[in-house]
């Protein structure tokens, strides 16, 4: 039986390419590869402290599967979390590299993405779908 | 007037809906109930340690919300800035509201997911209004 993939989106509310990073996972999880990805909720895997308040079930299951991680910033908050505690990850997806491609598409605000916003985190949620396609193939 | 901001950092989990509470319920408070008042603080940021945030909040009040009982926003700010001002669970107002039951769609929510936030939004920004006060009458 193949793996699943671990999606851990950047949680960030401050800048659009977190609410981007997001609302890409959410595609990639319900609506493009729903049967070989899972969502990894990002501030419950990154918790510094957790082994003293219970929820390790995250960094267990990006220990013993691939993982892609989706920065909103350059700060790669996701990806340092997970190789923090689990290990190395499998692919990283930079949403600010998505948007520079695409000046034509502007969201709306943070808090709604607005039609173009929502077409630009489909391209992005389609970048993971080839990864964690890429992944599959490669294993 | 205090020169106090109150920062408000949402767990924003994406796994289920009461984390999209915690953030929706940031942007009405942030944006519309206490503007220029509260200000949006993000926790990853604060995980990893930023040291210019981590002064922030250190010097100004910290309202949390978290959507799970792991309530990863209160401990992580307790373990890098050692205080939290106020503590806000998404699921308080889900339980106190039943006719609102929230639907699962995390983007975009969904209408009971909004009238929740705005509920708890308006809780959170008395408790804005309650922090800020007492700064000023410590100053005072």
């Amino acid at each position: 039986m193949k793996k699943k993939i671990g999606i851990i989106a950047c949680s960030g509310e401050k800048l659009i390419g977190g609410t981007l990073s997001r609302a890409a996972a959410r595609i990639v999880v319900e609506k493009l590869r729903p049967n070989s990805t899972i969502v990894l909720c990002e501030p419950l895997f990154a918790a510094g402290g957790l082994e003293r308040h219970g929820g390790q079930e995250e960094r267990n299951f990006a220990k013993e599967h691939p993982t892609i991680t989706i920065e909103g910033c350059e700060e790669e908050c996701s990806k340092i979390a997970v190789e923090r505690y689990s290990g190395p990850v499998a692919a990283t997806i930079r949403v600010d590299e998505i948007v520079k491609a695409h000046p034509e598409l502007n969201p709306k605000s943070l808090e709604d993405l607005g039609e173009e916003g929502m077409k630009l985190a489909e391209i992005i949620a389609e970048e993971i779908a080839k990864k964690v396609d890429e992944l599959f193939v490669s294993e | 007037m205090s020169e106090q901001k109150v920062y408000i950092v949402p767990c924003s989990g994406i796994g289920k809906v009461f984390g999209s509470i915690g953030r929706e319920t940031t942007y009405i408070v942030v944006n519309e109930l206490e503007r220029g008042k509260a200000k949006l603080e993000c926790l990853p940021l604060i995980i990893k340690g930023k040291k210019e945030i981590i002064e922030q909040l250190k010097e100004n009040k910290v309202i949390v919300i978290d959507g799970c009982p792991l309530k990863c926003s209160y401990n992580n700010v307790m373990e890098q800035v050692g205080k939290v001002d106020a503590q806000f669970m998404t699921t308080d107002i889900v339980k106190e509201n039943r006719e609102f039951k929230p639907e699962s769609a995390i983007i975009p929510i969904g209408e009971n997911t909004k009238v929740l936030s705005q509920k708890l939004a308006e809780r959170v920004s008395k408790k804005v209004h309650e922090l800020l006060e007492n700064t000023e009458e410590v100053n005072d």
